[in-house]
């Protein structure tokens, strides 16, 4: 009896909810608090795919949804994007009947990385995607090394792991696990032979601490690294990316599935990849893989095109806190050979907490705006002064960087006849003051 | 003037290079030429002729790692702390200095004991805030950010006070350590850069040094009306937002 009446409690409040446009992780809290074991007496679908990581978790989950969703498999899962342990309870209770089952084929969850020790002591998933783990929010994550320490303790034996080759602490989840699918890119034209980045994560062994080799760098401290002392190293990866043509926007995998990208990206290539991997290991036929990633448009709003006056511009959702989300959008801008100018939010650092730590900014490898494609640069918002003391460390003219308190000014001071572009770069919590100004397109 | 930027390469969690590179843009606006030296994790550090040492903050394995590092180099180090060698340790790298550090689990590390105090870690929870202190240093507050796993027991002479954000001991009021001329804190990251007032009494404490006399008035002004000019906005917006944060927590 307290089964179906928390089911049908969590189901009235987020029918509720929804008509109130909240979130969706407190129905969950709230069947949590009543029936605390109420996800081990639901019946879950024989297939449970979790994905985890830094960067990425949503693109990816978007696009195992979308590829699942065109085979004609009924997937239940975490659009919302609630990631913690209530807004997950929330998702298979609004899945399941009144009797207790998930009505789908594939219980798909996007998990917090600090959470899903919690979440998956009740939900435990057949395939575990971990994407990558990079330095994200530090005001309250700590660290990656943390991190990792809090996801190790939500991986059973059991599991099948799908981890990235290419990063290496990501990669320690696979030591001594029974199995492991790994995932990763080959040799692509772009890579880099040394490391260009301003803080290097993989100088190092994360098993011995001895000094890490790589043969390639795709990015930042993600490549093809060996150990020099330990026999740690890059595994051959069952899934890679063996063309990535970032101009033309397409990447093959395995050699012979060509898929176009919408977000012309190295980063979206790793997305592309976790979720073929995935939709490959429940099943799904290849070609028809291909023809469903080809037609997927990602609705997260991340990249946003718009016009200011006379003049055509982009943002770039970059998170704030997170220096390798940041590269991903200062690489867009730097080769913009038409010419660009840039502007540059830090306004309010988080939109769900508070905190005026700017620590990260120099974890950002702004100099790759020092170059010609970038005509003009404008530092706005509250921390425009601590991006101008940052700046002057880039060696970037003095004479291209503008500094303005507020983004109305900003705003201002890009309305002109310039014929160059505009790079929007900045974060959820900050977008919106700038988009509100502009036309969207 | 020598600075030696110890384990770089591992204790750089926040982006803590920064406080070298102002320091070094300081003192060159000052006329004095600087030489870092910056010592990874598996090269030797040479304690005989530097002027000033700093290290910051890293993972607590790292931690382990570099204390593992310099407890071969105890004595020089503890020599040039004993005859009064400027040092500036940030985040938990200032950790090691102590007794002992004893994890979660009841595993115990022998720190270097160049001074009285003990360690706690958890792997629990992590600890993190925006922090404003005051220290009889500056007449500023300083600002900045803790991120840490530790509770730090016997410290006599702290290096600020608390008035928002944690102490070495959860709730208490004293923050860091102060030994001679060594300077411990757990404000991580480019706390100089964030922190003019205070880089400016480092700066003095050092170029009296050199020279045998402080910033001369004429120096300290020039200094806050170019290099520093920035650096001294983005303070006063974030002492301002935290004084906000401070009201509202009354």
């Amino acid at each position: 009896m307290k089964k179906i009446s928390t089911i049908l409690l969590c189901k009235i409040l987020r029918w509720i909810g929804k008509i109130l446009g909240k979130g969706s992780s407190l129905p969950g809290k709230i069947a949590l608090k009543i029936c605390p074991d109420i996800l081990e007496r639901i019946k879950l679908p024989p297939y449970i795919i979790a994905v985890t990581g830094s960067n990425g978790k949503t693109s990816t989950v978007e696009m195992i949804a979308h590829i699942l969703t065109e085979n004609g498999k009924k997937v239940a899962w975490n659009k919302e994007g609630s990631n913690q342990i209530e807004g997950v309870t929330t998702l298979v209770l609004n899945s399941a009947t009144l009797g207790g089952k998930v009505k789908a084929d594939i219980l798909l969850i996007e998990s917090d990385e600090r959470f899903a020790r919690y979440t998956f002591r009740y939900i435990k998933p057949t395939h575990y995607v971990i994407t990558n783990l990079y330095r994200d929010q530090l005001t309250r994550n700590g660290h990656p090394k943390w991190v990792y320490d809090a996801l190790k303790d939500s991986i059973y034996p059991q599991v099948k792991l799908i981890l990235n080759a290419d990063d290496p602490l990501v990669s320690c989840f696979g030591k001594d696990h029974k199995e492991v699918i790994w995932f990763g890119a080959g040799k692509l034209e772009q890579d880099e032979s040394s490391f260009s980045g301003i803080y290097h994560d993989g100088k190092y062994c994360p098993v011995c601490s001895h000094p890490m080799e790589y043969s390639r760098f795709h990015y930042d401290h993600i490549g093809h690294y060996a150990c020099t002392h330990c026999d740690f190293k890059r595994q051959e990866a069952e899934f890679e990316v063996t063309n990535a043509d970032l101009r033309q926007g397409t990447i093959t995998i395995n050699g012979k599935y060509d898929i176009s990208l919408q977000l012309k990206s190295l980063y979206n290539i790793y997305n592309i990849l976790a979720a073929f991997t995935v939709a490959s290991l429940v099943g799904i036929e290849e070609k028809s893989m291909v023809k469903a990633i080809n037609g997927f448009v990602a609705k997260n709003g991340r990249v946003v095109t718009f016009r200011l006056g006379n003049r055509k511009g982009t943002l770039l959702t970059s998170k704030h806190e997170n220096s390798i989300s940041y590269h991903q959008s200062l690489r867009i801008a730097a080769a913009c050979e038409a010419g660009c100018d840039v502007l540059i939010i830090v306004d309010a650092v988080s939109r769900k907490y508070f905190t005026s730590d700017v620590s990260w900014l120099w974890d950002i490898n702004f100099e790759r705006l020092n170059c010609e494609n970038v005509k003009r640069i404008i530092l706005a918002g509250t921390y425009c002064h601590d991006l101008a003391v940052r700046f002057s460390y880039t060696g970037i003219p003095a004479e291209k960087i503008q500094v303005l308190e507020t983004v109305e000014q900003a705003h201002e001071a890009l309305n002109n006849d310039r014929k160059e572009e505009i790079y929007v770069i900045t974060c959820f919590s900050d977008k919106d003051k700038f988009l509100q100004r502009v036309t969207q397109q | 003037m020598r600075i030696l930027h110890l384990y770089h390469d591992v204790m750089n969690l926040y982006g803590e290079y920064g406080n070298i590179a102002i320091l070094t843009k300081v003192l060159k606006s000052c006329n004095i030429e600087t030489e870092v030296i910056c010592c990874g994790l598996w090269e030797k550090p040479d304690f005989s002729s530097f002027d000033f040492v700093y290290m910051g903050a890293g993972t607590e394995e790292n931690q382990k790692l570099v204390l593992e590092k310099l407890s071969e180099e105890k004595e020089a180090f503890q020599e040039y702390v004993n005859k009064g060698g400027a040092a500036l340790f940030t985040g938990n790298s200032f950790e090691i200095l102590g007794d002992m550090i004893t994890e979660e689990t009841g595993k115990q590390w022998q720190g270097l004991k160049i001074l009285p105090f003990r360690v706690r870690q958890q792997k629990k929870s992590r600890l993190t805030g925006d922090a404003v202190f005051s220290t009889s240093k500056i007449r500023e507050e300083t600002v900045g950010f803790i991120n840490k796993c530790s509770c730090i027991e016997g410290i006599e002479i702290p290096c600020f006070q608390v008035l928002m954000g944690m102490g070495n001991e959860d709730r208490g009021k004293k923050e860091g350590i102060t030994f001679k001329n060594l300077m411990g804190t757990h404000l991580t990251g480019p706390l100089l850069v964030k922190n003019p007032y205070l880089l400016l009494a480092l700066v003095n404490d050092l170029i009296k040094k050199e020279r045998k006399e402080g910033l001369t008035l004429e120096e300290k002004e020039s200094l806050e009306k170019g290099v520093l000019a920035e650096s001294i906005a983005a303070y006063e917006v974030t002492l301002r937002e935290l004084k906000k944060r401070m009201e509202k927590e009354k």
